[in-house]
Order: C-alpha cells, then sequence, then structure tokens
C-alpha cells in the first residue's frame, strides 16, 4: 500500500449555535472547513478550533464515546459528536445545525449547565448499600452471574446526558427525576447485593419520580451506549410492585390493566379513573366524564366487554406469579435477545491511506 | 383479498369503537379481509409491561399464537401501543429458551403455543408505501379537497426505531403520504413526533396536558383544519382531553381529530355516519359541512 | 501573607485530578479523619481511567493456583528487573483486599460460574489474575469510585484547571487553579496535596490517551523542582487502532486474538515464541515496529484477527472494541481483522515517591500514572495500572491525611506566588499576536515519534532536543485567541501545550543518558543489549532555571536478581 498517495478529504459546510455567556445572545455561525474522510464532528470541532476560530466552546476528552463529555444536538437529534463521522453528516451536501443539548441551561455555545443533572443524581444516592455482612473469609461476596444480568445495561451509562436532552416529560416538567438518575437508580435496585429495595422505591416514587415518565421512548433511541433508560424506569416500576410499593396513581393506572386482563380480558375502562385516582377525585372529573358520555365515549361499566375464552388468561396470571420471574427479572429475562437486534453491518471500506505521524 | 389477522385493542373495543368500525368499512376497499383474533387479551399498554412484565409477555404471546392458529402470518394493529408490545414481545420470543418457556405455560394454561414468525403491522404502514399506497391513491376517489390535516405520529410507532423501524424517526413521512394520496395537504410543525402525553394522563395530569399541549397549539398555528392519528390513546388525549386542555391554557382550541382509518375511509368515498364520527368530542360537523359544500368551502 | 480570605478555601487534604487513583486517595483521606477536596479540571466521571479496558490484576487465585508472589515475579520481571521490589511485594500483597473492598462497595466485575470474580489471562502473566467487567473495566471503577464519592459527599472542584504549585519554605501551601466555569485565578490552600492527574501520552501525536491527558501534574511538579524518575520510559501499547490511536484492549489478544502482518503470518513466532500475542507489551511493540520497518506491514499497520471468536464471544465479551472498530475503522471484526499499531499509551516514569506516595516535598504526595513509585520499572503489565490507582491511591490518602491532621494552624499562600500566576494568565490573555498552538502541537507530537519513538537512538534524541528548543521557543509567543472569561478552554488548552513542552524535554533528556536497552527504552542501534552492571538504576531528572539536571539512584532489590527476559 503506497504511503506516499494524498489523504482523502472533503469539503464540509456546518452552522453551530454560539451565545455570548455576557449578554445571552445567540446566533448561527456557518464555517466551512476541509476535512479528512474518516473524521468524526469532533474532529470537525478541534479544527475550527485551532484553525478558524479559538473561541468555540465544547466539552471532549477521550474521543472514542466512553467519556461521555462531548454530547450535542445535530438537527435537533442528541449524538456524542466523538462519534459521528462527518461524511455521513453532510452527505448530499447537507449543512447540519450543532447546537447545545437540551433540557440544560447554556453556558457558553455547545457548553451546558451540568449540575442540575448532578443534582439529581445524587437526589438518588447512587450507591450500594450492601445488605448483607461482609464474607466471613473476606472474600467477595458471591453473586451468582445470572443475578448481575438485571443491570447489566445500567453499568454502561457514562453519564453524557443525551438521554436527558431529549427527555419530553422533562422539557414540560423540569423537575422530573429523569432517565439518567432514574437508570443510575435503577442500578442499584436491581444490584442483587442491596437487597431490601422498598425504601429506595417508596423515594423514587414521589411526585417526579418513576410515575412521570411519559413513555416516549426517546431516551432509548437516543442513548449512544445501549443503556435505554425507560426499560430502567419500567424495572424500577416493576420492582415497585414486587415490593408491594403501589400506592402511587401510577402503579393503581397500571394495577388495573392487571385486574383487567385477568378478569374481562380487555380493559375495563370505565372503571379506570376511579381505579387510578380515588372517588374523591373522581368526583372532581365527573364534567369530564359527562362531556364523554354524550358522546358515547364513556362506557358503563355494564354489561362487562369480555374477550372470548377468559380461562387461560386467568390462569396464566396463576402460573406466571409462581415462576420466580417476578418484577424486573420479567422484563430482565428478555433483554438479551433485544440487545443482539442491531447488528450493524459495516460498509464495505478499504484501509484508509498510511498516515506518516 | 388478502387474509390478515386484525387485533384491535381495547379502545377500538369500546369507547373507540369508531376506530373499529371505520376500519372494518374501509377493509374491502384496500383487499383485506379483516380476521379478527377474539381469544385475546388487552397487549399490555405499557402498564402491565410495567405492573406484571412477564404475565405481558405471556397475554402477548397468546396474541401472536391466536394469529398462527389461524393460519395467519401477520397481525394487523391500529394503536402505536400495540404495535409496540406485540413486536417487543415477538423479539422476545426468538429466543428458544424463553419462548420455550412461555409455550409450556400457555399449554399449561388452555392457550395455544407459539411457534414464531408472525409479522406484526400498523395499517399505517401497510398503505403507505409501494402496493398500499397505490391501492389507497386508486380507491381515494373522494379527495379531500385540499383539506390541511396535521399527522400526528406520537411516540410507540416510531420509537424505539430497533424495534419499529419501518421509517427515519426522527424524520417520519408515511403520515404525510397518507394524508397526501387522499387529497389532502399535510401540515408540517415541529411537536408531530413528540409525546401526546396519555401514559400518565391520568396520573400526572398536569405534566400530561402540558405536553398535549404541543402538537394541538402548533398544528393550528400552522394552520391545520384537522390532525390525524395512528393511535387511539393519543386519540383520546387530543380529542376527549381537548376541552380540559382549552380550559388550563386558558386558550380556544377546537381541532377535529381523525382517527387514520376513519380519514382514508371519508376519502374513499365512505359515508361519515359509517364512520361513526359522531362520536368524537371535538365536533367533525363544521370540517363535513366545508367537504360537503359544492363550493369546496372557503380557505 | 494572604489570610484565608483571600482564597477560595482551605482544606486538610486536596487531591487534584479525580480519575481512579485521585477519587480511591480522597475516599481513603476522608475514611481516615480528614476533611478532603479535589480539583479536577473534568467532570470526574470524564477522567481517562474510564478508558482502561482490559482489568485490573489481584492475585485473588478464583482461576487457578496463584499468589502475590507469583504475580510480583510477573510484575518484575515485565519491569524488565528496574521496578522496586520491595514496592512490587507490598504491592502485590495487598492488591487482592483491595479487589475485594471495591467488590464490597458495588464494583460490577464479571463473575464465573461459581458466583466468585472471574478473571481473564492477560499479558505476560503467568497465571490468568485480570479481574474485570465486560471490556470496560475502567469505566465501571470510575462510576463506581464516583458513587462512593458521593456517598461521602466529598467537594470537587469542578471544572478548576490546577496550573501551579503554591510553595514556600514550609513546603506545599495549596494550588492555583484557573476557574474554567466563570473565569478567574482561585487559590486553594491545603495541609497537603496529593497529586493524581494521569499521564502524558498527548506528548505523541499517535496515542491512545485522551485530549486532557497532557501531563500536567508532572509538569507541575518539576516546576515545583520535584525530581522525576524514569521519564525516558514510555509504553506503546501494541493495539491502537489505526490511523484514531484508539485502544484496542489487550483482552483481545488475551482470550485468543492473533496479530498478523502483511503476509497473513502470525509474526509473533519469530519474536516470544512461547507466549505468542500474550508476550509482554514492550515485546510485542519492538516486534511489531519491526515489522513495519522491514516492510511487512500494511500502510503502517498490523492487523488484529478476531474472526475466529464468533458472534457469541464477540456480543458478549467484546462489544465495545467491535464498536470502537465499526465506528471509527468503520470494520467489523466479525469479517475482518483491524488494522493495529504501536502508540503511546502509559508513561511509567513521573513524579518519584515512595511507597506511601511521599515526594521529596513532604507534603506533597503523588499516586497513579503521574507517580513512579516504582511499580513498573521499565515496563508494565497490562492491569496493573489499575491496580496501581487503587493501591497507591489509596496509601498516599491515608498517607496525606495523617500527615495533615498531625499538623496544626493554617496553610498561608504568598502574595507573590499568587500574583505571579495571575501575571502569567494575564500574559497570555492580553497577548494579540503570536502563533496558534496547533502547529507547535502537532509538530512536538510528530517528532517525538520520530525521535523517541519505540526505538531511539543517540542521533535522533539530539536532534529531538534542538527541536524542543526551537518549539519551547515558539511557545513563548503562543497566542490564545479566546480572550473571554467564561470557559476559556483555549487558554486552558495553550497551559496544556507549556506543560508537554516542559516535559518532553526531560524524557528525552533521560533518555538520551541511559545507554542501554531495557524495558520500553529499545536503542537497537546504538546500545541493543541490557546493561544491568551500568544501568541497573533509576534516572532522575529535576528542572531548575530552564535546566535539566540529571541523577540516578539505584533500584531496590528483595528477592528477584535480574535475568534475561524473553518469553
Amino acid at each position: 500500500m503506497a504511503a506516499a498517495e494524498a489523504r482523502v478529504l472533503m469539503q464540509v459546510r456546518l452552522q453551530i449555535e454560539r451565545s455570548d455567556p455576557a449578554s445571552g445572545e445567540t446566533r448561527l455561525q456557518l464555517f466551512e472547513l476541509e476535512l479528512r474522510r474518516e473524521a468524526t464532528l469532533l474532529d470537525c470541532l478541534e479544527q475550527i478550533k485551532d484553525e478558524l476560530d479559538g473561541t468555540l466552546a465544547f466539552r471532549r476528552s477521550c474521543r472514542e464515546g466512553i467519556c461521555g463529555s462531548c454530547a450535542v444536538r445535530i438537527d435537533g437529534r442528541t449524538a456524542l459528536a466523538c462519534r459521528t463521522p462527518m461524511a455521513e453528516l453532510v452527505a448530499g451536501g447537507r449543512i447540519p445545525v450543532i447546537a447545545p443539548i437540551g433540557n440544560l441551561a447554556v453556558v457558553r455555545d455547545l457548553v451546558v449547565e451540568m449540575e442540575p443533572m448532578w443534582q439529581k443524581m445524587r437526589a438518588v444516592e447512587p450507591f450500594l448499600r450492601p445488605t448483607s455482612e461482609p464474607p466471613g473469609d473476606g472474600r467477595e461476596t458471591v453473586v451468582p452471574p445470572a443475578r448481575l444480568e438485571a443491570v447489566r445495561k445500567e453499568a454502561l451509562c457514562i453519564n453524557c446526558g443525551a438521554c436527558v436532552s431529549e427527555c419530553d416529560a422533562m422539557a414540560v416538567s423540569p423537575e422530573f427525576l429523569g432517565p439518567h438518575a432514574l437508570a443510575k437508580a435503577w442500578r442499584l435496585v436491581g444490584d442483587p447485593r442491596e437487597e431490601e429495595n422498598a425504601p429506595r422505591l417508596k423515594g423514587l416514587s414521589g411526585e417526579h419520580g418513576i410515575w412521570e415518565c411519559t413513555r416516549c421512548y426517546l431516551c432509548n433511541e437516543r442513548c449512544p451506549k445501549g443503556v435505554d433508560p425507560r426499560d430502567a424506569i419500567a424495572k424500577l416500576g416493576a420492582e415497585a410492585f414486587a415490593a408491594g410499593v403501589t400506592r402511587d396513581r401510577g402503579a393503581r393506572h397500571a394495577s388495573w390493566f392487571v385486574t383487567s386482563a385477568r378478569t374481562t380480558g380487555w380493559l375495563r375502562e370505565s372503571e379506570l379513573v376511579v381505579k387510578t385516582l380515588g372517588i374523591a377525585v373522581s368526583v372532581t372529573k365527573i364534567p369530564l366524564a359527562l362531556r364523554l358520555f354524550r358522546r358515547g365515549k364513556a362506557p358503563l361499566p355494564l354489561p362487562r366487554h369480555k374477550a372470548r375464552e377468559l380461562e387461560p388468561a386467568r390462569e396464566l396470571r396463576r402460573i406466571v406469579a409462581g415462576q420466580d420471574r417476578r418484577g424486573a427479572r420479567g422484563i430482565v429475562q428478555g433483554e438479551r435477545v433485544l440487545a443482539r437486534i442491531e447488528l450493524v453491518r459495516a460498509p464495505e471500506q478499504s484501509l484508509p491511506e498510511a498516515e506518516d505521524f | 383479498m388478502r387474509r390478515i389477522a386484525y387485533y384491535k385493542g381495547c379502545l377500538a373495543g369500546l369507547s373507540a369503537r369508531e376506530l373499529d368500525s371505520s376500519t372494518r368499512a374501509l377493509a374491502p376497499k384496500l383487499g383485506l379481509e379483516l380476521v379478527e383474533l377474539e381469544n385475546v387479551t388487552c397487549c399490555g399498554a405499557g402498564d402491565i409491561q410495567t405492573a406484571d412484565p412477564d404475565y405481558a409477555l405471556h397475554l402477548n404471546a397468546r396474541i401472536l399464537s391466536e394469529a398462527e392458529r389461524a393460519g395467519l402470518d401477520t397481525i394487523l394493529t391500529v394503536c402505536n401501543v400495540c404495535t409496540l408490545n406485540l413486536r417487543q414481545a415477538a423479539r422476545q420470543l426468538a429466543d428458544d429458551e424463553l419462548r420455550s418457556r412461555v409455550n409450556e405455560n400457555l399449554e399449561r394454561s388452555g392457550a395455544r403455543t407459539y411457534s414464531g414468525g408472525v409479522e406484526v403491522t400498523h395499517l399505517l404502514w401497510l398503505i403507505a408505501r409501494g402496493e398500499g399506497l397505490a391501492r389507497l391513491k386508486e380507491i381515494a376517489v373522494k379527495k379531500l379537497d385540499g383539506l390541511r390535516v396535521a399527522p400526528f405520529y406520537g411516540c410507540q410507532l416510531l420509537r424505539p426505531s430497533k424495534l419499529m423501524g419501518f421509517e427515519d424517526p426522527d424524520q417520519p413521512s408515511s403520515l404525510e403520504a397518507v394524508i397526501e394520496a387522499c387529497g389532502a395537504e399535510p401540515v408540517d410543525y415541529p411537536a408531530k413526533t413528540l409525546c401526546c402525553g396519555f401514559p400518565i394522563l391520568l396520573a400526572r395530569e398536569k405534566t400530561s396536558l402540558a405536553e398535549l399541549a404541543r402538537p394541538l397549539e402548533q398544528a393550528l398555528e400552522a394552520g391545520a383544519e384537522a390532525m390525524v392519528t395512528s393511535c387511539p390513546l393519543c386519540h383520546l388525549s387530543l380529542d376527549a382531553w381537548q376541552k380540559s386542555l382549552e380550559r388550563t391554557r386558558r386558550k380556544k382550541l377546537g381541532l377535529p381529530i381523525f382517527h387514520l382509518s376513519q380519514m382514508i375511509a371519508l376519502a374513499a368515498g365512505l359515508e361519515p355516519a359509517q364512520l361513526e364520527l359522531s362520536r368524537h368530542v371535538v365536533s367533525m360537523g363544521p370540517l363535513l359541512a366545508r367537504l360537503e359544500s359544492p363550493l369546496g368551502g372557503e380557505r | 501573607m494572604y489570610g484565608l480570605e483571600d482564597v477560595e478555601s482551605s482544606h486538610d487534604v486536596l487531591v487534584i485530578g479525580a480519575g481512579c487513583a485521585g477519587m480511591r486517595a480522597a475516599i481513603e483521606a476522608h475514611d481516615a479523619g480528614a476533611e478532603v477536596a479535589l480539583v479536577s479540571k473534568l467532570h470526574p466521571t470524564r477522567s481517562h481511567s474510564g478508558a482502561a479496558r482490559g482489568g485490573i490484576n489481584a492475585a485473588l487465585g478464583n482461576a487457578g493456583a496463584d499468589s502475590p508472589d507469583e504475580h510480583a515475579a510477573d510484575t518484575v520481571k515485565g519491569s524488565d528487573y528496574l521496578g522496586d521490589q520491595d514496592a512490587i511485594e507490598l504491592f502485590c500483597a495487598e492488591a487482592p483486599g483491595d479487589i475485594y473492598q471495591l467488590e464490597r462497595w458495588g464494583a460490577l466485575f464479571d463473575r464465573d460460574a461459581e458466583g466468585r470474580l472471574a478473571q481473564r489471562p492477560f499479558g505476560a502473566a503467568g497465571t490468568p489474575r485480570t479481574i474485570h467487567a465486560a471490556d470496560v473495566t475502567g469505566h465501571v471503577l470510575l462510576q463506581l469510585l464516583y458513587e462512593q464519592l458521593l456517598a461521602r459527599g466529598i467537594r470537587v472542584y469542578e471544572e478548576y484547571f490546577a496550573w501551579r504549585l503554591v510553595l514556600d519554605d514550609g513546603g506545599c501551601q495549596g494550588v492555583l487553579a484557573w476557574d474554567l466555569a466563570r473565569g478567574g485565578v482561585r487559590a486553594l490552600a491545603a495541609k497537603a496535596v496529593i497529586l493524581a492527574t494521569g499521564g502524558s501520552g498527548r506528548v505523541y501525536k499517535g496515542s491512545s490517551n485522551a485530549h486532557a491527558c497532557t501531563a500536567d501534574g508532572m509538569a507541575m511538579a518539576l516546576r515545583a523542582g520535584l525530581p522525576l524518575e524514569d521519564l525516558e520510559f514510555v509504553q506503546f501499547h501494541p493495539t491502537t487502532l489505526f490511523p484514531s490511536g484508539l485502544l484496542v484492549t489487550e483482552a483481545v489478544r488475551g482470550e485468543g486474538g492473533y496479530l498478523l502482518n502483511s503476509g497473513g503470518e502470525r509474526f509473533m513466532r519469530h519474536y516470544a515464541p512461547e507466549a505468542m500475542e500474550l508476550a509482554s507489551r514492550d515485546v510485542v511493540s519492538r516486534a511489531e515496529q519491526t515489522e513495519i520497518d522491514e516492510g511487512r506491514s500494511l500502510g503502517g499497520s498490523l492487523l488484529l484477527d478476531m474472526r475466529h471468536f464468533g458472534r457469541e464471544k464477540m456480543l458478549e465479551r467484546f462489544h465495545g472494541t467491535r464498536d470502537l472498530a465499526l465506528t471509527y475503522a468503520r470494520i467489523d471484526p466479525l469479517e475482518r481483522p483491524i488494522p493495529v499499531r504501536p502508540g503511546a499509551h502509559y508513561h511509567m516514569g513521573g513524579v518519584a515517591t515512595d511507597i506511601d506516595g511521599r515526594t521529596e516535598i513532604e507534603n506533597v504526595f503523588a499516586a497513579g500514572e503521574v507517580a513512579c513509585v516504582s511499580l513498573h520499572g521499565a515496563n508494565r503489565l497490562g492491569g496493573n495500572s489499575l491496580m496501581e490507582t487503587i493501591v497507591f491511591g489509596r496509601r498516599a490518602g491515608r498517607a496525606a491525611a495523617e500527615q495533615a491532621l498531625g499538623k496544626s494552624g493554617s496553610p498561608e499562600l504568598k502574595p507573590s506566588e499568587r500574583s505571579d500566576g495571575e501575571r502569567e494568565i494575564a500574559t497570555l490573555l492580553e497577548r494579540r499576536e503570536g502563533e496558534r498552538p496547533k502547529a507547535i502541537r502537532d509538530q512536538l507530537g510528530a517528532s517525538m515519534h520520530e525521535n523517541f519513538g519505540v526505538f531511539r537512538e543517540e542521533a535522533k534524541m539530539r536532534r529531538q532536543l534542538e527541536l524542543l528548543d526551537d518549539l519551547r521557543e515558539r511557545y513563548q509567543q503562543v497566542l490564545v485567541e479566546d480572550k473571554g472569561e467564561v470557559w476559556n478552554s483555549d487558554l486552558t488548552q495553550a497551559l496544556e501545550l507549556g506543560f508537554q513542552l516542559d516535559l518532553a524535554v526531560c524524557m528525552v533528556s533521560a533518555g538520551l543518558e541511559r545507554r542501554e536497552s531495557r524495558g520500553a527504552h529499545s536503542r537497537p542501534g546504538d546500545y541493543p543489549e541490557r546493561d544491568d552492571q551500568n544501568f541497573l538504576k533509576h534516572s532522575l531528572v529535576r528542572w531548575a532555571d530552564d535546566w535539566v539536571d540529571l541523577s540516578w539512584k539505584p533500584v531496590r532489590i528483595t528477592k528477584w536478581q535480574p535475568r534475561r527476559r524473553a518469553y
């Protein structure tokens, strides 16, 4: 392979959202430069700072997607700059817009104030409190590898904030604990060395905890490490049920679906409001209910809308209840096979030209 | 006629009955013979997936097995959430060990076992491309007169894309293609792929309504005369809770919301009565009048 | 004297650097009863410890009979007999206890079928003793230590760029730091300071290291008059991805990966017939460099073949590695071998310390990659570096705490020091004309590869010293374009360049004087043999008034006499 050939370069244009910390003013700045074909967005930002505009502010360190510093929004989508190949971004003459991540205040250019995110993480007390005494022989606590499956994905979290940036519930409810803190919380609740989960789960079932997640799946979609925070939140919910921490409206709502399935098969819609909110609060919903009723949208509880062949649905509940897949285990059992879906095929590429240092 | 298993889900069977009736009325025109799955239950709605996830997996396995029993390899859904739950279960059941255990339980309970290979597709996916879209264009004889319709995708038909994967979750275009094929004009606005808030409507109303406000307000501002959605849960929030939202936000809205099947059925010339449009809380009346008007209606 | 009101705050112990070593030190200092704070230019979990992939070594004996003694023997041999054996023995003896402590805190290590900590084979280890968490061990430990930091409510001065130790006759009084978030020089006072700032890989252009690894603590120590030990020993990791320099973990070789040359041959059989790909890193890097120099490479790279691993093993144990290859080399290792070459990875040398992290200045300590105990001698074994951060982080933390607690009164900062620091910053910020750092940085990195890479020789090293002189002169006019206060990384990056230039001079100076080949310092052209007679000793470099002052100190030998080192 000839080392002396010129390296393949490409011309790129991109726009970066700049901001002035003093005035708070923002503007879009266009940059045009020549990059190596394998360059990532981070390489591009570095080159801009080195050669075009030294005032560009952004965080970065590892450039290999492990430190979590460089999350940015690219045409509205949050991603790690160091894991985004420029070639794909600018394909077809596209001019991407790079902006700071969402749901966190901007400090300057692409740098955001991360403290609220760290604060929420601290709020869930993300450190292990082992339940059992240390082993008498001074060695490790014996833990069957299967028991650690439950937190395998959450352990991959690099605190990059992509999930926080995208979280739809947080966008309208800034105090929502959010996918990052909750995924961290699951890492503890799911750890077999901490066996008494009820206290943690109670703490996580507050106004802005587990049950405020709106299930938009944006966090799962964006996480660069495959943590799937939404699934971690579902696991927390499942363990809350297993631990009997189910007073929250969100838990009662979910409970009613289970009761419906095993009694009539279909959701018993007419009773959902009362079962979720309780009688007292439901009274305040009467005007809404009347409005729905007039349209035929508030079905009467009787006659029951039943599915056919209900017995298996009831039996199944009894059967699975006794099979040691309670709580989060019901979710964890399917994780490995789901993780294998994404087998990205790399494009056919020849080796890049040699680089002399 | 293509025979296809039809899983309508909970709401289409009850409070969103109009979704079921319009889908049934439409099906023959799309060349579909709907074989309704009856020995089934709720898909879990994401709620049983939290409250008792192992149970949810089994319920979905059962739904899949019923399609298999009917000799059909595809389930047609009309709800975002059902689609996600069934597809997720189908993927998980690709694991031999897990499927084997689930099947043992199904058998014990008196249900049928599932061997794998049933595809789950939403009505939208069927008609947004290729043959389906061509067919749709053929049957859309009564064009919707350039009606400005805002597409609302919601969340769970797009994400997580590794389970859904029909189109780019951030720049989808299936609803727009369908709207255009129906002779209407799609209206673009940012919140079309964000959450309507339905899953927490009862548990966290304030947050939920704050989410709901975005598609409705943005669509209206962009000039929409109607909205169409592929999910009856989103529809419930968008339609039935619209007045509550008006009160909370102190803003008049009044945007009528189509179920996907209804919009297509109208464009295909079916009578509004067949589509039970009167069941909507936000009246379709003025909109229908506009479409019926011999003068083509004012913009 | 400035009183305490002129300083940001005052602490018993101040730890500079919040990677694994820094955090472990802070945790220990806290548990020993001292009031401790960390200063870090990055949020702690951004530290480069998180990039360590292979694992962490300890003689637990879970995967076969093992003992601290064997671990020590492997380490001594791996060090090419330059490691201080008392430190090595202590390290190997304490390592198991430290692992159990980490596990107790909740470390998510992989388990074997019996539920015990799994141990895998790694380079130059006689018995499998590398404990790991898939292929992200450093990441898992970094997150764990951060959790333990939070559990104790230990304060972190986050995104504070420490760049200058403040000294007087009483020792070190604290540190000056540039507050990145708000701008401005902050003075942080402490009774004891621990340097845990990591390595210096960015001195080389092709390095596995993060952007942040710019020898900050080493340079601060040098400028404070402390001696730095064995600076000539830089570990070139044999499998850094081409062209990015990203690390492909040794675990790939540990679990059966092959190294191939352009002829498709497993060339290691010519260099280390028994250990093959699992020979020590310096041996493998030299083998590769030879293959490259003799024309049997593919455009300057060798090939790392994992195709025979199969899907299961790849996804199970090497998902991180596969991800890396797909993203940065655009190759799927399930289908094709990936291009690798030697890259600067770890600095064996550093601030000279004893086994408690003590330096020559009574209240300045150092631990982790920034320090040289010497644990690794002339070459480090994979898996020993993470363990080093824990063992010596702990020891330095305790020693610093005990010392601080034994001191009465409060630290005082000399006003001239502080204003010196402010002037230094002001000079940089006010300069209107000059040279941007990039060209200087690139030439530093490229020339170090050329003249002080895997293979060294006298003429090249002398040339390099001249080049460095020239670069340092140009650095006097380095231009910081960003004049702002808030988040001015242009400024901090310019300071980092200064650190690297100073360190590079000392590295090459030491290399020139070591007239032998040992471990990672290889001079096949002029001094191809190891010379125990004359060079079984550590180099010590001191920096005084822009002069490099070189001296030596003996290696501490307890049990193992130097032998010929072959794998």
